[in-house]
């Protein structure tokens, strides 16, 4: 328990340094880009007293190292800064849309793993069967397949000529059902690409381990294939897969934009893309710290939950 | 042992449940509309009306807060709102006498003549928190706001203003917000708006847009409809799949999107002139074009019917001088210059410039892209190697300004307009170079007509100074007028929206069912 806590309190630390290297990046190059952050934002009818005040706000007059620990010290406190055009501050527009990236990465990843994992079972059970042909080529085209791409097959089909789901937003607030009806084409959309990247990670994973040792002593005890494939290969196999999603859940929090630009809907992605285009630098210094922070928390949270499925890890862990 | 439910009795209700789900939408479309659902193609930032982000925030901020007048729908003059009278005593003194009773939301109590000489006056005289608002010229030349009794005051000015009326007081400039409620909320009234207009905001959410609910208190007119959602949709595409399922009711949108839904069921598509303008820039100060003979080649060199043909299908109507149409000022004997290769050979033969290498700067838009294109295909024609440098919003709005204006070439520029020939002619003094007058076009001429145009109140005489000022503009051949842009507008066939002319500015409390 000991060696667990001080793994997890070195990983926090090594946390830390990612957050800090990812933010010392951020501001620096923020301070590279071509493009004047307040002619961007204000247009041709803000007055030089405006432009001016608004430089002052945003802190623009400073050099970037000063604004970097400017703002890392506000961080310290729970201040993430202030959207300077609408004078919300910047948590609170964060924390609107956490919720909407949440629900659509984890069902995402829920609905990628509900049909990769199966589908990879099978196919590395039935390896050279006519499915397993076809399963290879299939995940293939998925992963392939920009998920906008997708996006905007399933809108056509689903919501235009079929009439059975809407086409945009994040449905009225306090109306799950809505909001449910609404999740469902962004997470097919979101999802397919994983479905396939998890299935082939599966087969291939499960094909290894099935041709290990302790696998053939199975057999040769009597087991059941059933046993022996699900129970002890698939565990096996979950490890890599888990790496992945942990991967995954990352780069979906922040990078759904373009799914999330054609559905509609609020999410993280689309709010730091925003932000980037018209060069709103304290939303983007927030969004990016969050979705930097989330990253490497959830993969934190991966690799504890490598121990919990292996115990030769948590063996070497304690060692 | 017993199973709760079958497997098959599971996957029959499942299909139930799935089909009464998908079924649900479509039939909340064949409603009665009480709401409709509009777009606006940015997200809104600050429903304060000194410091409204754009066309987008201004669409909300004109149904929710009243004005002394309001320009009527077809652009023409003001009628009255919160006013009972409102007279212009000489050039610079407007009375006004307030209705009594209109009440602010939310429990802020009744407008008074306070209010509105708070409301004017933070623009710039009187800024609260020292924060200027970016549309402070809109107000210039007010002085002060005297009030003089609970309901009644006088807007004094220094010098005349001739576009008072339509730019500032009739328009959101002219929004009278409750003083007190600006002081309460601060920036949360950027938000949480109190006004006193048809409308009240429901609620305001990033990326998603703004609920408006009908103001039971409204003294006016009352709005046909009882709520109306101002969805934030970037995607133009998103657009069009949500007006073809019913699920948006209006929105304007680019002609390549819009042209293929005509026709198309529960859906009218109409296009009307912009109020906009589109042009290409020559940069004034930068060899080779400081030579006004290799700007008049460059000018005949173009095919501006061509350049609107790639731009917009060829439907923009063609711009040939800065003012449009319906606006006071509009020159119909511009000159509308044809491609001549050979004259425009020679002109450059002339100046000793056979061969220039140069840059076209525009905004990474299809249509700007498709223009630029065109253009830099017809300057090949007459020896002038055009390079097309696309950029994004961010970059390209800075790409004529401070030191980095006086590098740039050629640009392809779009600004809004308003229906008054001094808004149009403001960003071109000067006093622009290194702000907006990227042309950095440089005519004292010019500077003083514009100058005339704002304190010149018989609309004739300003006609003719807004004529003569875009002659000094075709002089210098700084400028290729391509179009006044064009708005198509689709909208569901139940619904008739009200927009100002260029269908920028919408009037969404005067929508109706069709």
């Amino acid at each position: 328990m000991r060696e667990t806590l001080r793994y997890v309190a070195s990983r926090l630390a090594t946390t830390f340094l990612i957050v800090l290297g990812a933010m010392i990046l951020l501001f620096a190059l923020s301070a590279l880009v071509p493009g004047d952050p307040a002619t961007a934002l204000l247009g041709p009818a803000a007055t030089p007293e405006y432009v001016q005040r608004f430089i002052q706000e945003m802190g623009l007059d400073q050099p970037w190292y000063r604004r970097l620990f400017s703002f890392m010290g506000n961080v310290f406190v729970g201040n993430l800064g202030t959207d300077v055009l609408s004078g919300q501050p910047v948590t609170r527009i964060i924390a609107n849309v956490l919720p909407y990236t949440f629900i659509l990465t984890f069902s995402s990843i829920g609905l990628a793993v509900a049909f990769g994992v199966p589908l990879g079972c099978y196919a590395a059970t039935h390896r050279g069967s006519l499915l397993d042909h076809l399963l290879a080529f299939v995940s293939v085209a998925f992963i392939a397949i920009p998920s906008f791409v997708i996006a905007i097959f399933l809108l056509l089909i689903f919501a235009i000529w079929l009439d059975w789901l809407p086409v945009m937003g994040a449905g009225e607030a306090g109306n799950w059902f809505d909001q449910a009806q609404r999740l469902i084409l962004p997470t097919i959309a979101l999802s397919v690409g994983w479905i396939g990247f998890i299935a082939r990670l599966v087969r291939s994973s499960m094909l290894e381990t099935m041709g290990e040792n302790f696998i053939r002593l199975s057999r040769a005890y009597g087991l059941s294939n059933r046993l022996i494939t699900y129970k002890y290969a698939l565990k096996n196999a979950c490890i890599p897969t888990l790496a992945v999603l942990g991967m995954g859940v990352g780069r979906l929090l922040g990078g759904a934009v373009l799914v999330e630009i054609v559905f509609s809907r609020p999410g993280l992605g689309r709010l730091m893309f925003d932000a980037i285009s018209t060069r709103n630098f304290p939303v983007l210094q927030g969004t990016v710290l969050v979705v930097v922070l989330i990253f490497v928390l959830t993969n934190l949270l991966v690799d504890l939950s490598y121990a919990a499925i292996d115990p030769r890890i948590r063996r070497q862990g304690s060692r | 042992m017993d199973h709760f439910m079958s497997r098959r009795a599971f996957v029959g209700a499942s299909a139930a449940a799935l089909t009464i789900a998908m079924s649900a939408s479509s039939s909340v479309s064949a409603q009665p509309k009480s709401s409709i659902t509009v777009r606006i193609d940015r997200d809104i930032t600050a429903l304060d009306p000194a410091f409204r982000g754009g066309p987008h925030d201004a669409n909300v901020v004109r149904a929710v807060f009243q004005r002394l007048a309001a320009l009527k729908v077809d652009g023409t003059g003001l009628e009255l709102d919160a006013a009972a009278e409102l007279k212009q005593v000489d050039p610079t003194l407007i009375e006004f006498t307030l209705k009594p009773g209109q009440m602010f939301t939310d429990g802020f109590g009744e407008m008074t003549a306070e209010d509105v000489k708070f409301s004017f006056e933070r623009f710039a005289v009187a800024p609260v928190d020292g924060k200027v608002s970016p549309y402070k010229a809109d107000w210039a030349g007010l002085t002060e706001v005297e009030v003089t009794g609970t309901y009644t005051g006088r807007i004094k000015l220094s010098a005349p203003n001739a576009g008072l009326m339509t730019v500032a007081i009739g328009d959101c400039s002219g929004c009278i917000v409750s003083k007190k409620a600006v002081l309460e909320r601060g920036t949360e009234h950027n938000t949480h708006p109190v006004g006193s207009g048809p409308y009240q905001v429901a609620s305001v959410e990033k990326q998603r847009g703004a609920v408006l609910r009908r103001n039971p208190d409204y003294k006016g007119a009352r709005p046909a409809f009882e709520e109306i959602r101002v969805n934030f949709i970037q995607d133009p595409k998103t657009t069009e799949l949500a007006l073809r399922s019913g699920e948006l009711d209006f929105a304007v949108l680019p002609p390549s999107i819009a042209e293929p839904m005509r026709g198309a069921s529960g859906l009218s598509v109409e296009n009307y002139p912009g109020l906009a303008y589109i042009w290409l820039g020559i940069n004034m100060q930068k060899a080779p074009f400081t030579d006004m003979r290799v700007r008049q080649a460059v000018r005949l060199a173009l095919d501006v019917d061509q350049m609107l043909l790639a731009g917009f299908n060829g439907k923009a109507p063609r711009l040939n001088a800065l003012v449009m149409p319906p606006v006071l000022g509009y020159w119909k004997d511009a000159p509308v210059y044809k491609r001549n290769v050979a004259e425009a050979r020679r002109l450059l033969a002339e100046a000793g410039q056979t061969s220039i290498k140069t840059r076209i700067t525009i905004l990474n838009q299809p249509a700007y892209q498709s223009m630029a294109l065109v253009a830099r295909a017809l300057l090949q024609e007459v020896g002038i190697s055009a390079e097309v440098d696309v950029q994004e919003g961010g970059t390209y709005w800075d790409a004529g300004k401070g030191e980095a204006g006086k590098n740039i070439d050629m640009f392809l520029m779009r600004f809004n307009g308003k229906l008054d020939p001094s808004f149009l002619m403001q960003w071109f003094t000067s006093s622009q170079i290194g702000l907006w007058n990227w042309q950095r076009f440089a005519s004292p001429e010019y500077d003083q007509l514009a100058q005339q145009a704002i304190r010149e109140l018989d609309p004739a005489k300003r006609a003719e100074i807004a004529i003569k000022a875009q002659q000094e503009m075709d002089k210098s051949a700084a400028f290729v007028w391509l179009t006044n842009d064009v708005a198509y507008v689709v909208r569901r066939t139940n619904v008739k929206p009200a927009f100002l002319p260029g269908a920028i500015d919408w009037q969404l409390d005067k929508f109706t069912p069709a």
